[in-house]
């Protein structure tokens, strides 16, 4: 009897097996000659706002105006889609189009040419006039030719102020270090801390400000200099820079407890009035903005009103070359596999998809909800646009700074800027000093380009 | 020792600690419970501790409905169900094999599966892609089990393999004079001889399928063939989390682990008891 069980239990097993292999089978139909489909790996959380209208907006919208393309895509998110993309890479299975980074984290597909030069496409469709400059410019990708189209322009740097908090204790929003330096004692006998930060995860302090601060140390385009060994990290200039970092926490400015602060928790205490300024990125606005889920807002559009949005104050110490400055990146876009070939249906389909994603309607209404801030594009609307308070400052946030300057995550690969990274964290707790960071940083630095 | 000779106090303190170890596992579900009725702004600007001033359910509906866990759920019960079924059948079958039947290559063929035990997913993770990619069962089901199967036997079969060496071969030779032929004592006398062990196992193997993620979410695209563990982590992200969502998907998914426990918690007392000895 038990002999039968067993074997019931064994052909059932095999049966549900089969069964699921039979399901698997009849999900892989495959397209009519008069049909494109194209492969899409997109980076798609449901943090990002307005993520789940984003499939109505943007997939389906499309997908409704060229019947003819069917669109396969597949969603990943943070590091599961890098493991993706390496792995399709890897196999040769790359997907038609790609939501790639401009350097940083894609730069192998940059480098490798994995990704199609898409300046002959951009020349042929006359595109380059409504797109900015910058997301034109092939030289600020990681291949240096026009491997995606950005979706936007990143400021790695947005100081917040809170005026509730300045108003309570009758102060101004500081311009320069020595104001911000001076309301120190009175913001923190009222209770209140200085500049919230959230500096646990070392690419914070890197990203939202010593990028800004060694671009006004050591000039435009210093990045450059580095590689090309004009310059060194152990100069006087961004040993400077990284000492300003340290005089901050030295000051008071940052709180040694931003050291153990997540990133995820740093809003909410700003909106909470925790301190009278915030640094983060400019990404950082869509957080604050009313949930369309819930209807709740972290800061409600009243209250955004006394939310100002700027860069870092000038920092009147002796070395700095320049000041109204921010640190600055091309955002995530859109790239085509590089074997797709020329002239051929799939190569069309798959750009007619990338103007779209990069297109006026899809980046408006990537700005209505929050999730990008600066679109690459000239003429989106904002006039046309309901936004919130918050929003609104964000579209204006360009006119607060006159450079740009690198960004080093975007312009360094990780063996390099993540002994700074380290080294950052390390002069906030006082156990390295500018020097030695410096010096760790070269010494990556050195080691890196002798493996290239 | 007698019961009556335990003084008031040494039972107390007993208690005291027995306590205080199940409030210390018990809490933190208590408190993921609690924060998926929140929303991620109350959650942000309030007691991380407190209760919900408000209950939201709304995270509830906008993870099963819109979220489309319920894909991702059926698609976990799936993987989990036929890797269990499928490794614990095998790797006991296996097991009799390599311990009851001698021959020359028993040792090398034991050792070769045994070694997958030192493989680490990560360490495999290209290659099988690329396996999986040849054969054609990227982003099917199958393309997941097979996987979850394989790496699931080598320490099925090890475990099994050790236990099945316990029983004596009399009781093995016995049977066979009645007649019956390796299936029939496998099947009735020596797979119900090692429920402890299949018991350990099953856990063992649940608890790994259920909370796998890189490899499931490796092997698939879109949400089709997605498991729970994949959608969890689109609440989470470097840039920001919303954290009610989070924490409510992640209650839903703890709920087939907790009612896994609650009916077999007696064999999985027992299991681990027995796995722990032999092992």
């Amino acid at each position: 009897m038990k002999t039968k069980r067993l074997l019931a239990l064994l052909l059932a097993s095999l049966m549900a097996f089969a069964f699921v292999a039979a399901c698997d089978s009849g999900g892989s139909g495959s397209g009519t000659d008069e049909e494109v489909e194209l492969r899409v790996l997109n980076y798609f959380s449901l943090v990002n706002p307005g993520a789940l209208e984003e499939i109505e907006r943007v997939w389906d919208a499309f997908e409704k105006a060229h019947p003819n393309i069917k669109i396969v895509r597949e969603d990943e998110f943070e590091e599961p889609f890098h493991n993706a993309t390496e792995a399709h890479a890897a196999a040769g299975t790359l997907p038609d189009v790609l939501y790639v980074w401009p350097s940083g984290r894609s730069t192998t597909l940059h480098s490798q040419r994995q990704l199609k030069d898409l300046g002959p496409l951009v020349a042929r469709d006359g595109l380059a006039q409504y797109y900015s400059p910058e997301a034109m410019n092939p030289a600020l990708q990681g291949g240096g030719y026009l491997a995606m189209i950005p979706r936007g322009l990143t400021a790695t740097n947005a100081f917040y102020v809170n005026l509730e908090v300045l108003n309570a204790v009758g102060l101004e929003p500081a311009k320069t270090y020595s104001e911000l330096k001076a309301q120190v004692p009175i913001l923190r006998d009222a209770g209140y801390e200085t500049v919230l930060m959230a500096n646990e995860s070392t690419w914070v302090m890197q990203s939202c400000l010593f990028s800004l601060v060694a671009g006004r140390f050591m000039g435009e385009g210093w990045e450059t200099k580095i590689h090309s060994g004009e310059a060194k990290f152990t100069d006087p200039d961004f040993v400077a820079a990284l000492d300003f970092i340290k005089t901050m926490y030295d000051d008071g400015v940052l709180d040694q407890s931003s050291l153990v602060l997540d990133y995820g928790d740093s809003p909410g205490l700003f909106a909470t009035n925790r301190a009278a300024y915030y640094i983060d990125g400019d990404w950082r606005v869509g957080d604050f903005l009313t949930d369309a889920n819930t209807g709740e807002a972290l800061i409600d559009p009243a209250r955004q009103e006394n939310i100002l949005m700027t860069v870092f104050p000038e920092i009147d110490l002796p070395g700095v070359k320049f000041n109204r400055s921010n640190s600055v990146v091309l955002a995530t876009g859109w790239g085509i596999n590089a074997n797709l070939a020329d002239g051929s249906a799939k190569l069309e389909a798959a750009w007619t998809l990338v103007k779209w994603l990069v297109g006026q309607e899809t980046l408006t209404f990537l700005v209505e909800t929050g999730g990008i801030g600066t679109p690459s594009r000239l003429d989106v609307d904002f006039s046309a646009m309901t936004l919130e308070p918050l929003q609104v400052t964000g579209t204006k946030f360009g006119d607060e700074y006159d450079r740009a300057t690198a960004v080093i995550d975007g312009v360094f690969d990780g063996p390099v800027y993540t002994p700074l990274n380290d080294g950052l964290q390390a002069l906030g707790f006082g156990i390295q000093t500018p020097q030695q960071v410096a010096e760790l940083t070269q010494a990556a630095f050195d080691a890196w380009k002798a493996a290239q | 020792m007698d019961n009556r000779s335990v003084s008031i106090v040494t039972k107390v303190f007993i208690y005291l600690v027995m306590s205080v170890f199940a409030v210390l596992s018990i809490y933190p579900i208590f408190w993921l419970l609690l924060q998926s009725f929140k929303t991620n702004q109350v959650y942000l600007t309030t007691n991380k501790l407190s209760f919900p001033a408000e209950w939201f359910f709304g995270n509830y509906e906008f993870v099963w409905v819109r979220g489309g866990f319920s894909t991702f759920f059926s698609n976990s019960v799936i993987y989990a169900v036929i890797t269990v079924v499928l490794v614990v059948l095998l790797s006991n079958m296996a097991g009799f094999a390599f311990a009851k039947i001698r021959y020359k290559i028993t040792p090398l063929l034991h050792g070769l599966f045994v070694v997958g035990i030192l493989l680490t997913i990560q360490s495999i993770l290209i290659p099988l892609f690329l396996m999986v990619n040849a054969v054609g069962l990227y982003n099917t089901r199958l393309g997941v089990l097979i996987p979850y199967i394989g790496l699931g036997l080598p320490m099925g079969v090890y475990l099994c393999t050790d236990f099945m060496k316990g029983i004596h071969d009399e009781l093995l030779e016995a049977a066979r004079i009645d007649g019956a032929g390796f299936l029939k004592i496998f099947a009735r006398i020596v797979f119900p001889m090692c429920a402890p062990v299949s018991v350990t196992l099953a856990i063992i193997t649940f608890t790994a399928t259920w909370n796998e993620f890189i490899l499931m979410n490796l092997m698939t695209a879109g949400d089709k063939y997605k498991a729970i563990p994949a959608a969890v982590g689109r609440f989470a992200g470097t840039l920001g989390s919303d954290y009610g969502k989070l924490f409510t998907s992640l209650s839903i998914s703890l709920i087939p682990i907790l009612i896994f426990y609650l009916i077999f918690r007696n064999q999985i007392t027992k299991g681990v008891a027995a796995g722990s000895v032999k092992g």
